[in-house]
C-alpha cells in the first residue's frame, strides 16, 4: 500500500532548504506586515523607511557593520559548538565575561594601546573561556545537559555586570548610570564608526571554516558530532574534543564582548550584550553548521537589528524585534524540516519504485 | 528563630509555586518525548496577560484563566512546529521563548511598573493555618497554594503511574514506534500534553503576577522558565519530586530575601545570583556525587526526537 505522496530523506538538498527558507522569511514578513497594519501602522511606508535608513544611508551601513561584528563571533561560537552536537546557549554570558575581563585590564593597567589591546583581547578570550568552564566539565565528565547550564550562567553574568557597573567600577567621572567610565584605549576605527574588529571577525570566521574543514582536529570534531559512538570506536578522544570545542566557543563569545567594549561601546554597561548571545543562536541556525555561512547569516540578522532602530523611531517597542526574530526562527525551523521531504510518484500497491 | 523559619518557609512556598507549576507542565511535555524550551516565553506571556486582564476585569480568577488560555495557545503554536511539523524542538522552543518575551514586553508596555490591584488575597484556613511553621506557609497564604503543592502533583502522579492512560503516555516518550504499533495515537498524545504543559507555564506566569510579584516589568520572569526546565532534569521527570524540588528551590530564593532583609554583608547582586547558582549545583552535584543517579533519573528515551512513522 505504498501510496505515500512524500518521502522523507535523511539529508535535505541545499537548494530546497534555501527555497523554503525564502518562503519562510516571506511568510514571516507577511504576518508581521499584517500585524502592523492591524495596529495602525502602514507596512509599506515602514518598509520603505527601513530600506532607506539601513542599506540606503551611510549611517545605516555603518550600524549594520557594527551589529554584524559581535553577531559574527557569537554566531561562530554557537556554530563550532554545534559541530560536535552541543548547544551553547550561554554566548550572552560569555560575552559579558569577555567584556568584564577586558574592562578589568583596561581599568587596572595603563600603557600604550599597542600593548593594552592585545592584553585586553587575551583577557576577553580567557574570560569567555572561564565562563563556559563549568558547563564544559559538567558535560564532558558527568553528561550534564549543557543547554541549561550555559543558559543559567547568562543570568549570573548579567548580575555580575550590574554589580560591577553600579559598585566597584561605577563611573565616578561623568556619573553615567550602570556603566563604567569611558575606557582609555579603544580599537581604532577604519570606516566611519566601524572599528577594525569587524574585518578581524570576518577573518576569524573564515579561519574557523578552514580549520573545521581542513584539519584533523576539525574532522574529528565533525565525526564526534555526527556519530559519537563511531568516533569513540575510531579512537577519537571525544571527551577532550568536547572540552576543546566548548572552550573555543566560549572564547569566541568572550572576544565578541571584548570587541564590543573596546570598539563600539567604549565602556562596560549593564545590558550591553543586547541579546547578541541569543541572536548568535539564530545566526548559527541560519548558517546550518557552516562557518562560512555565518557571514551572510550575521548580515541578515544585523539587517533585522538595524531595522529595529528605525522601528523605535516609529513608536514601536524595541522588543518587537525579538518577537520578529522568534517568528522568523520558528518559520525557518519548520521550513528546514519540510525541505527533507521529496514528492514521490504514487504507485499502486504492486508497482515497483523505479 | 521560629519567626524567621516561618517567614522563610512562607516565602519559599510562595516563590516555589511559580516553578512548581511550570516544571510540572514541563514534566508532562517531556514524558511524552517533547522538550519545550519555550517555557520562559510562555510564562512571560501568561504574566502579562494576567496583568492586562485584571486591569479591566477585576477578578483574579478571570486573570488566571486568561493566562492559562494564552499559555495553551502558545503551547499549541510550539506543538504545531515541534510535533505536527516535526521541526527541531530546540529551535522551536527558543523561537517560542523569543516570541513570548518580545510580545509580552510589547503588549505590557503601558502596564509596566504599575502595581496590580486585583490579586489573590490572603486566606487563612481555620485550624490548619495555626500549625506551627508549616501552617502559615501552606494554609495561610493564597488559595492557589494547596492545588499547586498538594492536588496537582498527586493527580499527575496518579494518572502517570497508576492508570493505563499514564502507561500509554510514558510509552510515547520512551518508544513512540512501539506505542504507535500498539495503537496509541502518538501525535495526538504529544500535541495535547505539550499544549497542557504550555497552559501550565501560562498559569505559572499568571500566578507570578497575581500573587508573588504583583507588578509587570520587562524581564520579570528572570529565567524562572529555565530554572523550571532544570528542575525537571533534577527531579528525574517525576511529578511529586519536581514539586518538592521547586519548594527546595523556593527556599534558596527565600534565603536571598532573608539575606537582604537582615543586611548580610553581601551585595544584593550576589544574593540575587543564588537561585541560578543553586540550580547549577542542583543539576551538576547529584550526578557527580552519585554516578548511578544518571540512570535512576534518566530522561525518557525518545526525548527531543521527532517521531516519523514512515522512516524505519
Amino acid at each position: 500500500m505504498a501510496t505515500r505522496a512524500f518521502q522523507r530523506l535523511p539529508t535535505a538538498p541545499a537548494g530546497r532548504i534555501l527555497a523554503l527558507r525564502l518562503v519562510a522569511i516571506a511568510l514571516s514578513l507577511c504576518i508581521i506586515a499584517g500585524v502592523l497594519a492591524l495596529s495602525g501602522h502602514s507596512p509599506v511606508m515602514l518598509a520603505e523607511l527601513i530600506l532607506r535608513s539601513t542599506l540606503g544611508s551611510r549611517f545605516g551601513l555603518e550600524d549594520l557593520a557594527l551589529f554584524m561584528c559581535p553577531l559574527l563571533l557569537t554566531g561562530a561560537a554557537v556554530t563550532v559548538c554545534g559541530t560536535i552536537g552541543l548547544w551553547n546557549i550561554g554566548a550572552e554570558g560569555q560575552f559579558y565575561a569577555g567584556a568584564i575581563a577586558a574592562t578589568g585590564v583596561a581599568l587596572g593597567l595603563h600603557g600604550p594601546a599597542l600593548v593594552m589591546l592585545p592584553l585586553m583581547t587575551i583577557a576577553g578570550i580567557l574570560g569567555g573561556m572561564a565562563w563556559i568552564t563549568v558547563p564544559t566539565l559538567a558535560r564532558a565528565y558527568a553528561g550534564v545537559n549543557e543547554i541549561i547550564t550555559t543558559l543559567l550562567l547568562n543570568f549570573i553574568a548579567s548580575l555580575l555586570t550590574y554589580y560591577l557597573t553600579t559598585g566597584p567600577w561605577r563611573d565616578r567621572i561623568s556619573g553615567a548610570q550602570v556603566s563604567t567610565q569611558r575606557l582609555s584605549v579603544s580599537i581604532p576605527e577604519m570606516w566611519g564608526i566601524v572599528h577594525w574588529g569587524f574585518p578581524v571577525a570576518i577573518v576569524i570566521v573564515v579561519g574557523l571554516a578552514l580549520i573545521l574543514s581542513r584539519t584533523r582536529w576539525g574532522y574529528e570534531i565533525r565525526i564526534g558530532g555526527a556519530n559519537p559512538e563511531a568516533a569513540r570506536y575510531a579512537g577519537i578522544p571525544v571527551r577532550l574534543r568536547i572540552i576543546s570545542v566548548m572552550l573555543l566557543s566560549g572564547g569566541l563569545a568572550g572576544l565578541a564582548g571584548m570587541f564590543e567594549v573596546a570598539g563600539t561601546v567604549h565602556r562596560l554597561q549593564g545590558g550591553m550584550a543586547n541579546n547578541f548571545g541569543y541572536l548568535g543562536i539564530v545566526v548559527a541556525v541560519l548558517a546550518r553548521g557552516s562557518c562560512l555561512n555565518v557571514i551572510p547569516a550575521a548580515l541578515l540578522m544585523a539587517l533585522i537589528l538595524d531595522s529595529g532602530i528605525v522601528m523605535q523611531t516609529q513608536q514601536l517597542s524595541a522588543s518587537v524585534i525579538l518577537a520578529i526574530t522568534g517568528l522568523i526562527l520558528f518559520m525557518i525551523a519548520i521550513g528546514d524540516e519540510l525541505a527533507h521531504y521529496r514528492p514521490v510518484a504514487t504507485t499502486p500497491a504492486k508497482g515497483k519504485a523505479s | 528563630m521560629i519567626m524567621l523559619l516561618t517567614g522563610m518557609l512562607a516565602t519559599a512556598v510562595l516563590a516555589g509555586g511559580v516553578l512548581a507549576l511550570a516544571a510540572l507542565g514541563e514534566v508532562l511535555a517531556e514524558r511524552v518525548g517533547v522538550t519545550n524550551l519555550g517555557v520562559e516565553g510562555l510564562m512571560a506571556l501568561g504574566a502579562v496577560t494576567a496583568v492586562m486582564t485584571v486591569s479591566s476585569v477585576h477578578s483574579p480568577w478571570v486573570g488566571l484563566l486568561a493566562a492559562i488560555m494564552v499559555g495553551a495557545v502558545g503551547g499549541m503554536v510550539f506543538a504545531f512546529g515541534a510535533v505536527v511539523m516535526r521541526a527541531n524542538q530546540v529551535l522551536c522552543g527558543l523561537a517560542t521563548t523569543f516570541m513570548g518575551l518580545g510580545l509580552s514586553t510589547a503588549l505590557g508596555h503601558s502596564y509596566a511598573g504599575q502595581p496590580v490591584e486585583t490579586t489573590f488575597g490572603h486566606v487563612s484556613i481555620p485550624l490548619l493555618s495555626s500549625i506551627p511553621i508549616i501552617g502559615p506557609a501552606l494554609f495561610g497564604q493564597n488559595i492557589l497554594i494547596i492545588p499547586i503543592y498538594l492536588l496537582l502533583p498527586l493527580v499527575v502522579h496518579f494518572i502517570m503511574f497508576r492508570t493505563r492512560h499514564g502507561l500509554n503516555m510514558r510509552a510515547v516518550g520512551e518508544n513512540p514506534a512501539a506505542a504507535d504499533a500498539a495503537g496509541i495515537p502518538v501525535m495526538a498524545m504529544r500535541f495535547w500534553y505539550v499544549t497542557l504543559g504550555g497552559a501550565m507555564a501560562g498559569m505559572a506566569g499568571g500566578y507570578l503576577t497575581l500573587t508573588y510579584v504583583p507588578v509587570w516589568s520587562e524581564g520579570m520572569v528572570a529565567g524562572r522558565g529555565w530554572i523550571a526546565l532544570a528542575l525537571v532534569i533534577f527531579a528525574g521527570y517525576r511529578p511529586v519530586i519536581v514539586t518538592l524540588s521547586a519548594l527546595l528551590f523556593g527556599l534558596v530564593t527565600a534565603l536571598s530575601f532573608v539575606g537582604q532583609a537582615h543586611n548580610w554583608p553581601i551585595d544584593p547582586a550576589f544574593l540575587n545570583m543564588l537561585p541560578y547558582i543553586g540550580t547549577m549545583a542542583f543539576i551538576i552535584v547529584p550526578v557527580v556525587v552519585w554516578h548511578r543517579m544518571r540512570r535512576v533519573m534518566a530522561a525518557p528515551a525518545a526525548l527531543a526526537q521527532p517521531y516519523y512513522r514512515d522512516v524505519r
